[in-house]
């Protein structure tokens, strides 16, 4: 059976709100290792694992670096050079932060990697808010590839039109001038000619709308969909409820 | 460009009360957890890591947010609403482009704003919350900066609305003005929510605060404070130059820029009607 886009959204984020809430590092250990496992099954592991490090990599090392090196609060002293000291809290803080936050990164990724976006834009209502944010997501993934080439175009234009690069801020300056704004003006025409054409269409107009595109969705679904967001909304108030009683 | 309809209704007044509603929750929800955070801080970092200050920061940054969104989203014009895709699109290759060529900074916001000059600080609002969103589509880290991005749209779209584009010079001004509120606000995210920074060389900023004895919130809003100002105050005066450099016929296809007179030398639609007239 294949699942409906909102339910695996609702999987990761519950998945990843609950991680939160537990603050435990075995389960976030466990939930990591079960978000690869899934994308591993699924055949994303080869284009999630680059996009997760690059995310991850820098956030661990500037948490080891906040903790590692400087926790006023720690008792334990590892090592000591200078104003910066080494301890074991702080590590073990900096490990359990990194941990946790990796699990919900991961979960999300998980999602995001495996989720078909016509399938998702469709399954977000056509009209009202869903709608319009269903165009935004859709039209920002479809426009980024586009983009970015057209950027490379104008650079080449430029650069065949005798634009080179050289050191010093003011150059610089100048020759982002003059990639920047045949960019933005080219963008901002664009924009105006697709919004007469929706326009046309009545894309702003209330009313019933049909669509081509047919997401299966059953009962199991929409019921399991409100289990985990319950199940989320639940450990939010069982950790705040912990905190509130000092626990 | 699209003007309000001629032939269909217009919104009902109860739906306008019902979105101003939601904004004002909006608003309240953002400024309400930071307070919260803020008050409450000392007692829960250190006492153990994603603890009920991490979720607090995440949901009520996040409702506030998404409130933001759905008061806002509706009433854009179709004209600014194919913007905002743009947008996002700009803040992710201009800002690398910047990012790689001109100077260390990560200027992540320049379509925001740029929109938000346009458009008004609503559009703002909506473009900066719903680009950190779809980013996370990549980066889930961004999420729980969509409130942050939120205010820096929104205050743009204010320093347009009052001026402070028409003099060149005051543009980096209003910018190092929105970097500090946008540094102070974001700054509980940062420490609760990841308990650090997202990059390597502010981490090094925030650790050494750290070992001057000082809380991980203080250390980390006095990051913000050092690095977000003149990374705003870089991205205003992109976006100025941006904006200067369109032709007028399309700077003034936007209603925000010819209603408030946003832009230096363009000037208002009575004053245009009457030279239009005379000319005439």
């Amino acid at each position: 059976m294949r699942l409906h886009p909102l339910t695996s959204l609702a999987f990761a984020g519950s998945t990843a709100v609950i991680t939160t809430a537990a603050a435990s590092w075995p389960v976030s250990l466990a939930v990591g290792a079960g978000a690869l496992g899934l994308s591993a099954a699924g055949g994303t592991a080869r284009r999630l694992v680059p996009a997760a490090a690059a995310v991850l990599v820098p956030l661990g090392l500037s948490l080891l670096i906040v903790h590692g090196l400087s926790f006023p609060e720690g008792r334990t002293v590892l090592a000591q050079f200078g104003p910066a000291r080494v301890t074991a809290e702080g590590l073990a803080f900096a490990g359990e932060r990194a941990a946790q936050l990796s699990a919900a990164v991961l979960a999300l990724l998980v999602f995001s990697f495996s989720v078909n976006v016509p399938d998702l834009v469709a399954a977000l209502a056509s009209r009202g808010v869903h709608g319009r944010f269903g165009f935004v997501l859709a039209s920002t993934l479809t426009l980024l590839p586009a983009i970015t080439a057209q950027a490379g175009r104008i650079r080449q234009a430029q650069e065949s039109r005798g634009l080179v690069i050289r050191r010093g801020l003011l150059h610089k300056v100048a020759a982002f001038r003059l990639q920047a704004i045949p960019l933005v003006l080219s963008l901002v025409e664009d924009a105006g000619t697709r919004a007469a054409a929706l326009e046309a269409r009545g894309f702003s107009s209330p009313g019933p709308r049909t669509s081509y595109r047919e997401v299966p969705d059953s009962a199991i679904q929409r019921l399991l969909r409100m289990l985990l967001l319950a199940a989320a909304a639940a450990a939010v108030v069982w950790r705040l409820w912990l905190a509130g009683t000092g626990g | 460009m699209s003007s309000p309809s001629l032939t269909l209704p217009s919104p009902a007044p109860a739906a306008a009360r019902r979105r101003r509603l939601l904004e004002i929750l909006g608003a309240l929800a953002i400024a309400g957890t930071y307070i919260y955070l803020v008050l409450n801080q000392p007692a829960d970092i250190t006492g153990g890591p994603g603890s009920a200050s991490a979720l607090i920061a995440l949901s009520g940054f996040l409702v506030g947010a998404i409130l933001l969104i759905v008061a806002v989203l509706p009433t854009l014009p179709a004209s600014t609403l194919v913007l905002i895709p743009v947008a996002l699109v700009l803040n992710i290759v201009l800002g690398q482009f910047v990012g790689s060529t001109l100077v260390p900074f990560y200027l992540d916001a320049i379509g925001t704003v740029l929109i938000a000059v346009l458009a008004g600080p609503a559009a703002g609002a909506a473009t900066g919350a719903l680009s950190s969103i779809v980013w996370s589509f990549f980066n889930p880290t961004v999420l729980p900066f969509a409130a942050g991005a939120a205010l820096i749209g929104c205050l743009a779209g204010l320093a347009a609305r009052y001026g402070l584009f028409r003099r060149f010079y005051l543009a980096p001004v209003a910018g190092f003005a929105t970097g500090i509120i946008g540094g102070v606000v974001s700054a509980p995210v940062a420490a609760f929510v990841f308990g650090g920074t997202s990059g390597v060389a502010t981490g090094a900023i925030v650790s050494a605060f750290r070992s001057m004895g000082d809380t991980l919130l203080a250390a980390i809003t006095k990051q913000a404070l050092i690095s977000d100002p003149m990374d705003k105050a870089i991205v205003f005066t992109v976006v100025a130059v941006l904006v200067y450099a369109l032709p007028r016929r399309t700077r003034l296809q936007f209603p925000f820029v010819r209603r408030h007179r946003v832009l230096a030398g363009t000037t208002n639609e009575p004053a245009a009607a009457q030279g239009s007239t005379q000319t005439s």
